[in-house]
């Protein structure tokens, strides 16, 4: 290779360097700051795609045509910082003849000699390199975002030594700051102490068996937080199918699980609501239909009768027909009552106040059956409710208790209340004849059921009880043996 | 003829008192040939069957209420499929409802030992109906009887 003409490297040793390096697909270059004189191999052409000589070369067209504005800063920033001797190849894009901008590495040495400072270099085109890397970086920053956007974090067991490895991103879900080791048993503490055996198992079938798993687990993190998280795992076998490897991810899937486990509970509430509609809709339909048919059946055989005393028999069982239905049309209004008055107010009601008022309302009652009633509500003296709810619920169990007393015994009632966290709960205690709860069961709280031979018994108290606590998001639940006492355990807010 | 046929046996297991007054008066109003026993509740109901010493007055037809105190339709009916082998006569049931839930009605013609069921208030010829069919059964068996 020649160096173009009128362009010679200042010694022969430079100029037979630069020949070497023209032949391996690069070139030199060289200028000289005092004189401004500048000189480029033929290999300086060629990587550019140019025939040697055919631009000019000159500081103006090395600057302002070959050198990417961008990169004249840095290129500079070199010529002017270089101490002596050396210097970190510096990249930068040149203009190539006919593919645009490529990357190159150049070196920037200098030397002094009589005529001034001389700055020289080799450059080499390291376009598919940088290109590479670039797309690398990028693939890298989107592989990054994807596992952040996903919260998802990656580990690996080796089962030959059971040692751990985790990934960045998993010691962020731990929300770990330095990423110390963890042994496996470290690692499965994080999750909480219920989900601990269902992960252990899983991983020891994975290691004995090979069986991949997945899994939804809650887990504490280092900060306390907990949150639910899919963990997943997937053995790797040798070639004698022993499990060598474990490999799996863990992600936090904490928001969807809870607008799932949200989404779930109140689909339960509502197959419940509308189960119980339903029933209550045959259960109108069915009373109103007795009583109408009772009606029909009245008039067509006061119709057929000519006999005066039976007329009057029958005319005597048609008024309490209109009786029945009345109370049913009551019944009925109670319920819907229920419902409207679930957007009333609600107040702080003092337990005790209103628990002696029901007492005196009940007093008759409660004398002429010699009962006993104690009261405690220092538990929890005072709660914030809708009065007229919780007059009736303390109306109907205290009436539930007095008409299910037992005659051979002085009748004890007892009624308390309990806070329990967030939780106020009603406890109400007697020792009447009770209910054979593994006969009807959930059937008390239903309507018009009644389980004894009392002639008061109507079986709608503990249904509209029920459902004036459920309205206002509680729950109650009964235990009872018969011929000891029955003892209902509600809980209000 | 009609003289010399047994009188039908009806029983009827019902907790509502004005229709027990209705359904009784109504038989004998119209003159039916049938003795009415009434009971008014399951329980009640199957004590008596049980008794041996009520055998010979057994009803030939039970008309069953279903939601009753007590023992209701539903825990008659399994109590009755019990010991309906060991009495010796065969007894048509009929359920008698006021209920209209398409379960009632589906659980109760699903049961082998329930012949139909009814919505209350049943009318004077379903029930001439009920009872001539019976009738006609009791004659049957008489003349079976005869020939064996």
């Amino acid at each position: 290779m020649s160096f173009s003409k009128g362009h010679q490297f200042s010694d022969d040793s430079k100029q037979h360097l630069a020949q070497i390096i023209d032949n391996i697909n690069a070139g030199i270059w060289e200028y000289n700051t005092t004189t401004r004189d500048i000189k480029w191999s033929s290999g300086f052409y060629t990587v550019l795609g140019y025939e040697p000589g055919e631009i000019e070369c000159s500081n103006h067209i090395f600057f302002e045509h070959l050198l990417y504005h961008e990169d004249k800063p840095a290129f500079l920033a070199a010529l002017n910082n270089q101490p002596a001797s050396t210097g970190k190849p510096l990249q930068i894009r040149l203009l190539t003849k006919t593919s645009g901008y490529h990357w190159f590495e150049s070196t920037v040495k200098k030397y002094t000699d009589e005529t001034g400072h001389i700055f020289y270099g080799s450059i080499i085109n390291i376009n598919q390199y940088k290109q590479a890397q670039i797309q690398a970086a990028h693939n890298d920053l989107l592989y990054n975002e994807a596992i952040k956007i996903a919260k998802l974090g990656s580990w690996e067991i080796n089962t030959s030594t059971m040692s751990l490895s985790l990934s960045k991103q998993l010691y962020d879900i731990y929300e770990l700051q330095n990423h110390v080791k963890l042994s496996l048993d470290e690692a499965i503490s994080f999750f909480e102490p219920a989900y601990r055996p269902i992960i252990k198992n899983a991983l020891d079938n994975a290691i004995e068996y090979c069986q991949p798993y997945e899994l939804e687990l809650l887990f504490r993190t280092a900060k306390n937080n907990v949150i639910w998280v899919r963990a997943k795992g997937i053995p790797i076998i040798d070639d004698f199918g022993r499990c060598v490897t474990i490999r799996g991810i863990i992600q936090d899937i904490d928001n969807k699980k809870r607008k799932n486990l949200a989404l779930e509970s109140s689909l339960n509430l509502l197959t419940d609501q509308n189960r119980r509609l339903q029933n209550f809709a045959y259960i109108v339909s069915h009373n109103l239909r007795s009583h109408t048919g009772n009606l029909q059946f009245m008039v067509k055989l006061h119709d057929d009768t000519e006999v005066p005393e039976e007329r009057a028999e029958m005319f005597s069982h048609i008024k309490s027909i209109s009786d029945s239905l009345n109370a049913t049309i009551e019944h009925l209004n109670e319920i819907v009552k229920i419902q409207t008055e679930i957007t009333n107010e609600r107040t702080v009601i003092n337990f005790e106040i209103l628990f002696k008022n029901i007492i005196s309302a009940l007093k008759s009652n409660i004398e002429a059956l010699d009962a006993s009633i104690d009261y405690d509500f220092s538990g929890c003296p005072q709660i914030n409710y809708i009065p007229a709810y919780m007059e009736s619920i303390l109306q109907n169990l205290l009436t539930n208790s007095l008409k299910y007393s037992s005659v051979d015994r002085r009748p004890a009632i007892k009624c308390y209340t309990l806070k329990e966290r967030n939780r106020i709960y009603l406890i109400f205690e007697d020792n009447g004849i009770g209910i054979d709860l593994e006969r009807f069961g959930d059937k008390i709280f239903g309507m018009y059921k009644t389980f004894h031979q009392n002639p008061d018994a109507k079986g709608i108290g503990l249904f509209i009880t029920r459902n004036q606590i459920e309205a206002l998001g509680g729950s109650i639940k009964v235990d009872s043996t018969v011929n000891i006492g029955t003892k209902f355990t509600i809980r209000l807010i | 003829m009609t003289a010399e046929r047994a009188p039908v046996n009806v029983c009827l297991i019902d907790d509502d008192p004005i229709y027990t007054f209705g359904f009784k008066k109504l038989i004998n109003l119209k003159g039916f040939n049938s003795k009415v026993i009434n009971f008014r509740d399951g329980e009640q109901a199957i004590t008596w069957i049980k008794d041996r010493l009520n055998s010979p007055d057994l009803p030939d037809v039970i008309f069953l209420d279903i939601n009753m105190p007590n023992t209701d339709g539903w825990e008659f009916m399994n109590e009755f499929a019990e010991i309906k082998s060991q009495l010796g006569k065969k007894i048509t049931i009929y359920v008698l409802s006021s209920s209209i839930n398409l379960n009632d009605i589906y659980r109760a013609k699903k049961n082998p030992d329930v012949e139909d069921y009814i919505f209350k208030p049943v009318n004077e010829y379903q029930l001439a109906e009920i009872i001539n069919a019976s009738q006609e059964d009791n004659n049957d068996s008489k003349i079976y009887k005869y020939r064996s």
